[in-house]
């Protein structure tokens, strides 16, 4: 009897609530971590993505005159909580935005029923750049395949064979994300001849590393590259710091570029390098544009200090992303109001031109690049940005990934995963 | 043959080849095991008066140690903000005696074990409301804890001692002993051991349950932020600080939950054997990432041969 | 007056002791089984599929499958979660190496995988018990989870470490994998959490559940009485684990579509536990209660601000979720440490002599 009334009053309200859910506008939600380990380096990316998408809702009233409803649904980056966030706002959002490699995987299969875009720029699946493949799915402007590259490329000073006989360790988390570019660095080292070694971090190692770097102190790797987030950000700069690695030779992907993990051991920190596709640019027009309109206005979640900040400014590259695949699709299917399968045309048609960032007031805030049917990708490329101390300035000319070495292992890697969960639909219309 | 070699030789090859790197390893995973072992005493000392598996202990390092950050980014000057947080670790442990505690008394085990698990959460939720999620950095030389490093070179090679560490030992070790001298000198100390040998005789002279309760969990509440200051010096403090209330759990199982000797030994002894453990054999042969399970693998393996657990009290069950 | 019990005779012992002394429970559990097979899923959206009917499912069956261990033959585990894995893994296994094989019984055979690990890990308990033996259990739960992180063979070698579930089917519609309709999965996930509630109803109530509840009891008098105590513990290891482990496998297959080892992790076991002590120890109803509340309660408490239109921002919400969570539990705890399903009881006695009391 009271179970048959819980579950009765229950699945009643859930089920008003999910009807009540729709509302006018473009529903672009976004799966947030502000609470957990990760939150510290979530909650400065989510601050610049809302008020970008709150910065267009104020100055042009949304995009192509519609407002853009810009919702978070918590997930604590638990993959768990991720899907109940995918379920329940996929009836009348237009994209997901999982925030997690590891929801992004679980999410990946259900968007080919969905039909529903996943936008995860810059994180997720590496081969999902196959557009062929993953129709759905899009990581632009940089896989961790390409940031792998380029981290390669750096060191090797463009010759990878220089690194023949080298020792490169790969600090990463013990997680989807963290072992992504297991992958590409295994066969760059047996292409090359350098010597690779994983050092995984479990999600309760995160704050106290001392065994990983007891054992870099052992195994005197030539390079440390860092896939880590939240908390391990901080856990191994301090380790770094403590047991004298040279900084020099830390080199960090993008995800582990967080102002305030170097700020915690500030000049001890300098030469730390991270490689980044996007570079906060303090002077850029559009900071003045949400300055005036969204932080002054007291709208804005983040605190004065985090807007000049890299993360902060990602997230902003990352809503300007997709709405700038709102708009094309806006353009193409000449409707305000597009739908799922209208901003996926839109994601793969975007074309980001050095005049377009310019017109957006975001110059250098991202290198400009361009997606297409077959690639979801656009690999643009980025910069080095190193730690000086104080803030990270950028430290290199604009790098760019092996593009060749990464296509060729990326179309195997694709067609395995398509494999593997046959029967999967593939688009062969594409071109190349 | 080659497997043997890596198990029983290669590993002792190591040691002796760097013996400065051995004394590194020693040294971290002592650091590790004085914390290890302060938790446990915050287990010990309420399951001890209480029958209490406290498991919320690992969340009130977080909470304490965000209070005291909290406190200092409002302004107010480090070592009061000590001694403010040392209050509200005080009303926390009379609201929960209060709340919690004082309606579950004669509740199996199990129950009040699951209500330390709800106190968990609702802190969880509480502290993240309050403090935000992200990560904050522990106030290390406002309150005057060194933080530089001595570098010895023993055997040629070079061992790293940092200050903080040192402090910490030196923290850890003080509190122990004000511990152990408390509960040996004191009259509310003694009050605090007679509940642990036997609850009906304590009450029965007069000892207050109410107000020991209330005792125990305070000292656990400043155990608590003895650790988060520590640890939170080494690597920041946010909330996954709270996981390392699991490692404090193999080592009660070593030491037995009601023994405070067992809790010092037992916590040095897990630090430093899970550090060589993973340095000599679980990174090289086993992929790494052994220290989560290894301490409990070893309780494990001891309790087959001690069910009471090293320094726990033989239990005389009749029918 | 709605249970009223005038008029039904007991003239035998074997009477007293039926399934439903009562008839109105009959009824009752009549309409609830009515509810479950055709209104829920007649009515139910895709979203209250998936985030309350297969979840309260899954959990409940979980739940059930710990209960036996630590309501019935009283050796608590924390190692819940890894069991699940276990049967997760073992079915993710066995569908990929035999494509072939039909998902119904590989479900039903990953059990056996978990049972075999269950017993394994149970060995101690011979020798230790209470809170020791929790701790043991433990050791289990990072084990394993260490195990599904370092042992690729686990997950085909999967650059991710994380297992997908594949595309499977059954008299040729999709049970499994992205493609399969929510209806059709929890039909699947109904059966099999029908099939083990009997199971566990019927040992239960036989000699085994007696065996098993006299362990609990007092094991030293037990064992006077002639009990094996190594056969009913490690028994109670092995089908405590069977249900577990098939749970698990429902869990990644018919509900979560992928997993990574984390999922697995000790979170999940807490969950579970929470599941079994706040719908009752030793109640088989009590843990469908149980995950009722655990289940549907941050999913509605996710949803009220929505619905009264608060403005209040989504990480505050899972903060408050996570209090009120937290505080419910203690709460649930004073009021009626029994569980859930104690409570139901005493509101039926009440029912029953109403509205005369004594």
């Amino acid at each position: 009897m009271k179970k048959l009334t819980n579950l009765a009053v229950a699945s009643a309200i859930a089920v008003v609530t999910a009807g009540a859910a729709m509302a006018e506008g473009l529903n672009v939600p976004n799966l947030t971590y502000r609470t957990g380990p990760f939150a510290a380096t979530g909650i400065p990316l989510m601050n610049g993505q809302r008020d970008y998408m709150a910065m267009l809702n104020a100055r042009d009233g949304g995009i192509g005159g519609v407002p853009i409803e810009f919702n978070e649904c918590e997930t604590g980056y638990s993959t768990e909580k991720g899907v109940e966030c995918y379920e329940a706002t996929k009836g009348a959002a237009i994209v997901t935005q999982p925030w997690s490699t590891g929801i992004t995987l679980q999410v990946l299969p259900k968007t080919n029923v969905d039909q529903i875009p996943i936008l995860a720029p810059g994180y997720g699946f590496s081969p999902m750049a196959d557009g062929r493949v993953f129709q759905w799915a899009f990581n632009m402007p940089s896989s961790y395949w390409d940031g792998a590259s380029m981290i390669l490329n750096e060191l090797g000073g463009g010759d990878l064979s220089s690194l023949s006989g080298k020792k490169i360790a790969l600090l990463h988390l013990d997680h989807p994300y963290g072992k992504e570019p297991i992958p590409f660095f295994e066969a760059m080292a047996e292409a090359n001849g350098f010597e690779f070694l994983p050092i995984p971090v479990g999600l309760k190692e995160m704050q106290n590393q001392s065994a990983q770097w007891l054992q870099i102190r052992r195994e005197r790797p030539d390079y440390v590259i860092m896939w880590g987030w939240g908390a391990m950000n901080a856990g191994a700069i301090s380790e770094a710091v403590k047991t004298r690695y040279p900084m020099d030779q830390f080199i960090g992907v993008w995800w582990s570029g967080h102002d305030a993990d170097l700020a915690t051991v500030g000049e001890a920190g300098t030469g730390y390098r991270s490689i980044s596709w996007s570079a906060p640019q303090p002077d850029a027009p559009v900071m003045a544009d949400i300055r005036k309109l969204v932080f002054d206005a007291g709208d804005s979640l983040a605190a004065e200090d985090e807007l000049n900040s890299v993360f902060y400014q990602r997230g902003l590259v990352i809503s300007m992303i997709l709405a700038e695949g709102i708009k094309t699709a806006q353009e193409n299917f000449d409707a305000a109001e597009i739908d799922a399968s209208q901003l996926r045309w839109g994601l793969e048609n975007i074309n980001l031109t050095d005049e377009r960032l310019a017109e957006l007031g975001m110059t250098g805030m991202v290198p400009p690049f361009a997606t297409s049917c077959a690639n979801h990708t656009g690999h643009s490329g980025g910069w080095m940005l190193q730690w000086d101390g104080a803030q990270f300035v950028p430290a290199s000319g604009h790098l760019m990934p092996d593009s060749e070495t990464i296509a060729s292992l990326e179309g195997p890697a694709a067609a395995e995963y398509a494999e593997a969960n046959a029967p999967w639909p593939v688009n062969e219309d594409c071109e190349g | 043959m080659e497997l043997l070699n890596q198990l029983f030789v290669n590993p002792f090859v190591d040691m002796v080849a760097a013996p400065d790197f051995l004394l590194q390893v020693l040294w971290e995973g002592l650091v590790s095991g004085v914390l290890y072992a302060l938790i446990a005493l915050g287990f010990v000392l309420i399951f001890r008066s209480s029958r209490i598996f406290n498991f919320a202990q690992g969340i009130m390092v977080v909470f304490a140690a965000l209070t005291l950050v909290g406190l200092y980014a409002m302004g107010i000057p480090a070592w009061i903000s000590v001694v403010l947080t040392l209050g509200v670790m005080l009303m926390l442990a009379v609201t929960i005696e209060r709340v919690v505690l004082r309606p579950l008394v004669g509740q199996p085990d199990i129950i009040l074990f699951m209500a330390t698990i709800g106190i968990t959460l609702f802190l969880i939720g509480f502290g993240e409301l309050i403090f935000g999620g992200e990560n904050k950095q522990m106030i290390t030389s406002e309150l005057g804890i060194p933080t530089g490093a001595f570098e010895l070179n023993p055997f040629g090679g070079f061992l790293l001692l940092e200050q903080k560490d040192i402090t910490a030992v030196i923290g850890a070790v003080s509190l122990v002993i004000g511990l152990l001298l408390f509960l040996n000198k004191t009259r509310m100390g003694r009050a605090v051991r007679a509940l642990g040998d036997d609850h009906q005789a304590a009450l029965s002279v007069g000892i207050s349950l109410r107000t020991i309760w209330v005792l125990v969990w305070f000292i656990a509440g400043v155990i608590a932020l003895v650790t988060g200051v520590v640890w939170g010096a080494r690597a920041g403090v946010s909330f996954a600080l709270e996981v390392i209330a699991y490692k404090a759990l193999p080592v009660l199982m070593l030491g037995g939950l009601e023994s405070i000797t067992g809790a010092i030994i037992g916590g040095l002894a897990i630090g430093i054997l899970e550090k060589l453990f993973e340095i000599y054999w679980g990174q090289p042969i086993m992929g790494g990432n052994t220290e989560t399970w290894f301490a409990f693998v070893l309780a494990l393996i001891v309790l087959l041969f001690r069910p009471q657990g090293l320094f726990g009290e033989k239990i005389i069950e009749r029918v | 007056m709605l249970f009223r019990t005038a008029g039904q005779f007991k003239t035998s012992y074997l009477k007293d002791q039926t399934l439903f002394p009562v008839r109105q429970d009959a009824i009752l559990l009549g309409i609830i089984l009515a509810f479950a097979w055709v209104i829920f899923p007649l009515t139910a959206s895709e979203f209250t599929f998936q985030t309350l009917l297969i979840p309260v499912l899954v959990y409940s069956l979980a739940a059930l499958g710990l209960n036996i261990l630590t309501g019935y033959a009283g050796q608590l585990s924390l190692g819940t979660g890894a069991f699940m894995g276990v049967g997760a893994y073992a079915c993710y296994k066995m569908i990929t190496i035999f494509p072939e094989m039909n998902l119904l019984v590989a479900v039903l055979m990953s059990g056996l995988f978990s049972a075999f690990i269950g017993v394994l890990f149970g060995l101690p308990s011979l020798r230790i018990k209470g809170f020791y033996l929790a701790i043991a259990t433990l050791a289990a739960q990072f084990f394993l989870v260490w195990l599904f992180e370092k042992w690729a063979w686990l997950y085909n070698y999967n650059a991710s470490g994380a297992i997908q579930v594949p595309h499977v089917e059954m008299l040729g519609t999709p049970v499994a994998g992205p493609q399969a309709a929510s209806m059709t999965q929890y039909y699947f996930v109904l059966v099999v959490v029908t099939l083990m509630t009997i199971l566990a109803i019927n040992l239960t109530r036989g000699t085994q559940g007696r065996i098993w509840k006299a362990t609990r009891d007092m094991d030293i008098a037990a064992e006077l009485i002639g009990i094996n105590l190594l056969k009913s513990k490690l028994t109670a290891f092995a089908v405590s684990s069977y249900i577990v482990g098939v749970s698990g496998a429902l869990f990644v297959f018919l509900w979560r579509g992928a997993a990574e080892p984390n999922l697995f992790d000790i979170p999940i076991s807490f969950r579970i536990l929470f599941i079994a002590i706040i719908g009752g120890l030793g109640s088989i109803m009590g843990n469908y209660m149980g995950a009722i509340l655990i289940v549907a309660l941050p999913v509605v408490l996710k949803t009220l601000p929505e619905t009264f239109g608060i403005p209040i921002s989504s990480a505050t919400v899972e903060h408050l979720n996570v209090m009120v969570v937290g505080a419910l539990i203690v709460f649930f705890l004073i009021i009626e440490p029994h569980g859930l399903a104690r409570l139901w009881t005493l509101i039926r006695e009440k029912f029953i002599i109403w509205p005369f009391p004594h």
